[in-house]
């Protein structure tokens, strides 16, 4: 080696001690921002707040994007929702707050009335359990969208399901089907739930209506789920019908269905959708296997 | 108008040097695919967040352009002293003025062309087809055109009379106050004051109302534009436009170079 290649050694030997120092610093950030998350997450009640709770004042800030500052807050709403669903959350504090900043922003945004009134209606943990704030929402979602008649759908189901008031879900149907474009269905709904108003039939109308046309999981899912819980409800009501005339013929109750279809009252015996096999209760009636995935508290 | 022509021409390709711009272009394209993503994370609104993102994009990236090149177009050729070898050409001074605005112009209009191919690009990788409908979104692009038209405008005159840092918050600030005009007004009639009502009233009148031009969320819902506001607001942004391109011809005739 020659003496006039020490300093050039020396150069790229600090270099690269530069480069180590600098990637060294940058990986010292992350147990850093490890502590400052962990630190903040135990104090995390700012994560219930709202920093500017009007979407009116908001609205004057985004300078000409109230649309995308509306997409921005309809996200922020879903994902508050989809993560007090999963931590099965009795209080949903923000989502109404949320979902009126979003649709004070883009009064246009109906999925954002849609969606966000059955995120408000359900009852906790599956929702926020405010029915009223819901058909508040939607009545809002009217104002600013008269012709949108798919609203008043909306509307009426809350009514029907949420708030078992069949005379008003029977007549915002109808005034819906009225509304430009509505479908045929629609006064077929009407004019079922002013008949038979809480009969399964008009229950599971609805609930097919709404798996049919949503394009959201969360919600087919939800909506297949009261569809199974109504066919298990019906199912059990048969069942219940021929366990009362078993007990007729035989002048004793059944102990199992293994004696109704015995007895010749059922070719074999039936599953609930889940594919569970349905059980005589310690009660005498019919109910579900306790493996089933049928909720049957849906319908409550 | 040759001159003109010559003018518009080296102001364009000056601009298309600056680094910056690319910069800008790549920035907003890359925030339009991401709405992709973006719209994901929600539910219901996928192409709804993909237009407004992308309109906001092409309006955001075009304002930063319009004022960070338009603050210089006629100060950094004073600062450079250039501006004395192209006076003592053939050249009027007001053929100057226009010739640097319709070059900054041009360059925008390139730009936003390029950011709404963009965006076509992105709509189509989500919906995976295009169709006539989907035009519409065009009509609001225009609409940030006519914007970034008056800001060019407002830009050009502050950099007649003023260094660049103060032309771009003069012009930054115009910006926000004509996306608040109405409600200036609206708090002027609030006040009961007739004096505070009148002053926020010739407010109104008085300085450019980029409220007009707000149109994405209406056509992020499928909306079209109704023709006369198309018709209204064009005329509306080349009158302003006349009016400040005058007022910078007016400012830099009088000006003197030594």
């Amino acid at each position: 080696m020659m003496a006039s290649d020490v300093p050039a050694l020396r150069r790229i030997g600090g270099r690269k001690a530069r480069w180590a120092i600098l990637t060294a610093s940058f990986l010292a950030l992350v147990p850093l921002q490890y502590g400052i998350d962990v630190e903040l997450r135990a104090h995390s009640k700012l994560e219930e707040l709202l920093y500017v709770p009007s979407g009116k004042i908001l609205r004057r800030l985004s300078l000409g994007h109230a649309g995308l500052l509306a997409d921005i807050y309809w996200t922020r709403a879903v994902q508050y929702f989809g993560r007090k669903k999963l931590d099965r959350a009795r209080r949903f504090d923000l989502l109404g707050p949320l979902l009126q900043i979003t649709t004070d922003l883009d009064p246009q945004l109906v999925v954002a009335y849609r969606f966000g009134a059955i995120f408000l209606a359900e009852k906790p943990p599956g929702g926020a359990g405010q029915p009223e704030a819901a058909l508040q929402l939607l009545r809002r979602g009217i104002v600013a969208n008269p012709n949108y008649w798919r609203l008043w759908q909306d509307l009426g189901f809350i009514y029907y399901w949420d708030l078992k008031d069949y005379a008003s879900a029977a007549r915002v149907f109808h005034a819906g089907s009225e509304r430009p474009g509505a479908q045929v269905w629609m006064k077929v709904l009407a004019a079922s739930v002013a008949a038979e108003g809480g009969e399964i039939q008009a229950s599971r109308l609805l609930w097919s209506e709404i798996y049919r046309q949503t394009e959201n999981d969360q919600i087919r899912r939800s909506a297949l789920d009261h569809l199974q819980a109504l066919r298990a409800q019906e199912d059990l009501e048969h069942l219940n019908r021929l366990l009362w005339q078993f007990r007729q013929k035989a002048g004793h109750a059944a102990s199992s269905l293994q004696d109704v279809v015995a007895a010749g009252f059922l070719p074999s015996i039936p599953r609930d959708p889940s594919g569970e096999p349905y059980k005589v209760a310690p009660d005498g009636r019919a109910g579900l296997s306790p493996h089933s995935q049928i909720d049957l508290r849906l319908l409550q | 108008m040759s001159r003109v022509a010559s003018v518009a021409l080296h102001t364009f390709k000056e601009s298309v040097r600056e680094r910056v711009l690319y910069n800008l272009i790549a920035f907003a394209l890359l925030l339009i695919g991401a709405a992709i993503l973006f719209g994901s994370i929600s539910v219901g609104v996928e192409e709804i967040i993909l237009i407004n993102l992308g309109l906001s994009s092409i309006s955001v990236f075009g304002l930063l352009m319009a004022i960070f090149i338009g603050i210089g177009l006629v100060s950094k050729e004073i600062e450079r002293r250039t501006i004395y070898s192209i006076l003592s050409k053939p050249v009027y001074r007001a053929e100057f003025i226009i010739g640097k605005y319709l070059g900054l112009l041009l360059t925008l209009a390139i730009n936003t062309a390029i950011m709404t191919a963009g965006f076509y690009v992105a709509l189509f990788y989500q919906k995976r087809s295009l169709s006539l409908d989907d035009l519409v979104v065009l009509e609001a692009v225009y609409f940030i055109l006519l914007q970034l038209a008056l800001v060019v405008g407002l830009a050009l005159l502050f950099s007649c009379i003023s260094t660049p840092i103060l032309s771009a918050v003069f012009t930054f600030c115009l910006y926000i106050i004509g996306n608040l005009l109405n409600d200036i007004r609206w708090f002027g009639q609030e006040t009961g004051s007739a004096l505070v009502e009148k002053g926020t009233a010739v407010l109104y009148y008085l300085l450019p109302n980029f409220s007009n031009f707000n149109a994405s969320a209406q056509v992020a819902h499928g909306e079209s534009i109704p023709p006369y506001l198309l018709l209204a607001n064009s005329l509306y942004a080349l009158l302003y436009v006349g009016i400040l391109l005058s007022a910078s011809i007016l400012i830099f005739e009088e000006r003197e170079f030594r």
